[in-house]
């Protein structure tokens, strides 16, 4: 059970999920069919997320969208697919920090450094949630039990080398305490160990929280964004509540280098256009997600902040 | 009651009778196939379900899932090959059943047992959902240490008369498990620098190698007479009613343990096919005939296997948190949907839960039904001449292994694990030890520091948590019995030659 990813090949499993709408908005794409590419299986949060911007984004590009997965070795198939494909717009990678993550630590033959963004859609807000019945009511209340008890509070967290590992490992050297960060085998694995006791406190996505959400088992005590999150209640942020800790866990789209201008001009404003879509806007807040969008130039210098700071991480613990 | 009435609609709907019919149909044959576990074959037929109703699309997927779990016997009993992880105990009892020419009455044991446990496991679900729910949470950190030195402890009893022989094979299992990630840090271990091994060494490449790889060597090392082997009768048998009651102890074992181990995420039905076949062999009349063609060695683990389908649906459905990988996979298509499972489904969708039980009926059916009508093809394909075969199987498991990763490097670990495997069957080493060190391994080191992680070094912990210490109290009996029974044996035999 080291591995909750599934390891399938479904290379073939493309679906077309919605044809070309009336007529186009904007000027003419270059090309009538775009795939997108991701390395999660069918029902994992990119292939949901993909499969909704083809419905949306469809008809205001004028683009027929088809989603394909190509699973494993952490994206690192994926990125060789983008690589390879032709280099006129018409094949993108939906991308996670999970394969700046692989390139880093596999080494695979295409890496995220043969890749360009091309527009950021998304921020999936990392939250900090206790047990509903649990005495902690803010992030301080955290931070002074684990100051009264150094090595007392138990932090659940999904794998050693994820996010929500590297931001409590950094939480406590900005708050100066020592905690343990238990790591697990999957973000399924924390949850559980926050629900039976073993952890004090959880840190996770909101989607993977949801179903305990609604069941008002469990709290969400702060959320590591620049703003707060809609659809959780009126949880403020880890900033606000005096911890400088933002986590940038993008939802985006790559493709390869070099490609034409207008391309990327029309993927600017398609999503532009998309974020304030109603419809579109009603699914992504209902599923946790932070309006991110960023255009190409912005997106290429988030990103090489978080190869920055990731990198530190991975030295500094010996994760490589 | 609203229940019962949701699952009988489902039943009688012909999309949803549709659906399990196909899913248990493709489970079997994936199942069977070396290299597509369950969850591939799961993920495999995923995107044909987008455009079903919610309902027909988690009815196939379950499907799929005990069709596969099944499916995974054939081979292990037929070819010496386990077609699922959870197979791998089969394999002693049901090859040497097949060698002795009962080839197609441990298929009918194992399709009976595997359909009787599923049934059975389908009523704890609907009964129990909420106390076998309330089984997953108990399961800390020592806990599953605990659980893990239980598995391992079932060594000292399947050594084949040989202890010493057993631990050595044992530790290097263990040793094999610290291969890769670090579960803790994420450091990575013995990988030479290459990305290959960052995962570790899937424990069905071992598996593959040290059983099926290991049993075509030797079957080609002896050469094209055909004596033996393939002289069983081309006919599946059924075991009758009085065979089954016989049979009873094995089966309520097999049933009880995979009920059990299902909930638990991580233990899954690997774990509880050598537990429930150690036990069935501890509480045996005759224990002597395990490892030579015992009835009781294929029915116990094959209901083991079969009950955990039913079972591991509880912690995906009241928490939604998928124990392994297939039930990632069920996740994921219930997510598609737009179904959130979790604590509250049963009150937001009880069609829709009661419907799943009502397909899980269907679905146990249809593998009574497909697999009798599979097996006889099945016992006729291995009857064909040897040179054919051992060549056929080869083929088949090479591009099994291939299709799990799609690397060659992969080819070496199966056959790197072939030829262990071979030189421990020339040198009498027996090899189920070596598949529990490196089923069990990681387990048991993730845990047993994450536990000492919490208390800070403690190994008290282990003592103060109950269950943690019952299952260690287990594993302490089960080595103690092993051992008083191994020196009993030794001066038996010793008086044996003295008289």
């Amino acid at each position: 059970m080291k591995h909750y990813g599934i390891r399938a090949l479904l290379g073939a499993a493309a679906l077309a999920t919605m044809t070309a709408g009336a007529t186009p908005a904007l000027a003419e794409y270059p090309v009538e069919t775009v795939r997108l590419i991701t390395h999660s299986s069918p029902g994992g949060g990119m292939d949901v997320f993909l499969r909704e911007i083809g419905k949306h984004l469809g008809p205001i590009m004028g683009v027929n969208f088809v989603v394909e997965n190509v699973t494993g070795s952490g994206g690192a198939a994926a990125m060789a697919e983008v690589v390879n494909g032709a280099k006129d717009g018409s094949v993108f990678y939906g991308a996670t920090p999970t394969h700046i993550i692989t390139s880093l630590l596999s080494a695979p033959p295409v890496t995220y450094e043969d890749l360009d963004p091309v527009v950021n859609f998304f921020n999936d807000p990392q939250t900090v949630y206790v047990l509903a019945d649990s005495p902690y009511n803010t992030l301080n209340d955290v931070v002074d039990a684990a100051k009264a008890n150094p090595g007392g509070v138990v932090v659940a967290v999904s794998t050693p080398g994820s996010l929500d590992r590297q931001v409590m490992e950094e939480f406590q050297a900005v708050t100066g305490t020592s905690m343990v960060v238990l790591t697990h085998d999957g973000g399924g694995d924390a949850v559980l160990s926050v629900l039976n006791g073993t952890a004090q406190v959880g840190v996770s996505e909101i989607a993977e929280l949801r179903g305990q959400l609604d069941a008002k088992a469990v709290r969400i005590l702060a959320t590591y964004t620049e703003n707060r999150v809609p659809g959780i209640g009126d949880v403020p942020t880890a900033r606000e509540q005096g911890i400088d800790l933002v986590v940038s866990k993008f939802r985006g789209l790559v493709g390869a280098k070099d490609l034409p201008p207008e391309v990327i001009a029309a993927w600017e404003d398609g999503v532009a256009k998309l974020m304030e879509d109603p419809e579109f806007r009603k699914w992504y807040e209902a599923e946790g997600l932070e309006n991110a969008y960023m255009t190409q130039a912005e997106a290429r210098v988030a990103r090489d902040e978080f190869v920055t700071s990731l990198k530190a991480f991975f030295e500094k613990f010996d994760i490589k | 009651m609203d229940g019962i009435s949701y699952a009988l609609t489902a039943v009688t709907t012909p999309s949803v009778l549709l659906a399990a019919a196909g899913g248990v149909l493709w489970g079997i044959l994936g199942g069977a196939l070396p290299g597509l576990s369950p969850s591939i074959a799961m993920a495999l037929l995923l995107p044909f379900t987008f455009d079903m109703t919610p309902l027909a699309a988690i009815v196939m997927l379950t499907g799929i899932y005990i069709g596969a779990e099944y499916g995974g016997s054939i081979p292990a009993i037929l070819i010496r090959t386990p077609g699922t992880n959870a197979a791998a105990a089969t394999v002693i009892d049901g090859y040497a059943m097949h060698q002795q020419g009962r080839g197609g009455e441990a298929l009918g044991l194992s399709l009976v047992a595997g359909t009787i446990a599923g049934l059975v496991g389908l009523i704890c679900l609907v009964l129990l959902t909420a106390p076998l729910s309330a089984l997953a949470l108990y399961f800390t950190p020592p806990a599953y240490f605990a659980l893990a030195i239980m598995g391992l402890s079932v060594i000292a009893a399947l050594s084949e008369g040989s202890l010493v022989k057993g631990l050595i094979m044992g530790i290097i299992g263990l040793m094999i498990s610290t291969i890769g990630t670090d579960p803790l840090s994420g450091v990575t271990r013995f990988t030479f620098g290459g990305a290959e091994l960052l995962g570790g060494i899937e424990y069905i490449f071992v598996m593959l190698g040290v059983f099926a790889v290991a049993e075509l060597m030797s079957k080609m090392a002896e050469g094209d007479d055909e004596e033996g082997i393939t002289k069983s009768v081309a006919r599946v048998k059924l075991p009758g009613v009085k065979k089954l009651w016989a049979l009873r102890g094995a089966l309520g074992i097999g049933t009880g343990v995979g009920i059990i181990e299902g909930p638990i995420p991580g233990a899954g039905g690997t774990v509880a096919a050598f537990l429930s076949y150690n036990e069935a062999k501890r509480w045996s009349k005759t224990p002597e005939q395990f490892g030579h063609g015992a009835e009781e060695g294929v029915v116990a683990p094959e209901a083991a296997n079969n009950a955990v389908t039913s079972s591991a649906l509880i912690p995906t459905l009241t928490f939604g948190i998928p124990g392994s990988n297939s039930m990632a996979v069920l996740l994921g298509g219930l997510l598609i949907h737009g179904i959130q499972p979790g604590p509250m489904l049963l009150s937001t969708r009880p069609d829709l839960v009661y419907g799943l039980f009502g397909g899980l009926f269907l679905s146990n059916m249809f593998m009574l039904i497909f697999g009798l009508l599979l097996l006889g093809p099945a016992v006729w394909l291995v009857n064909r001449p040897k040179p054919y075969l051992t060549a056929s199987i080869f083929m088949i498991v090479l591009s099994g292994v291939y299709s799990i990763n799609q690397s060659l490097f992969d080819f070496w670990v199966v056959l790197l694990s072939g030829v262990l495997g071979y030189g421990m069957k020339l040198l009498k080493f027996p090899v189920l030890p070596l598949i529990l060190g490196v089923v069990l391994g990681y387990m048991i080191e993730a845990n047993y520091r994450r536990s000492l992680l919490l208390t800070n070094g403690e190994h008290r912990v282990f003592f103060e948590n109950p269950l943690s210490l019952g299952l260690l109290l287990c594993a302490g009996l089960i080595i103690g019995l092993a051992v008083v029974s191994e020196i009993r044996r030794l001066r038996h035999g010793r008086r044996a030659t003295q008289e």
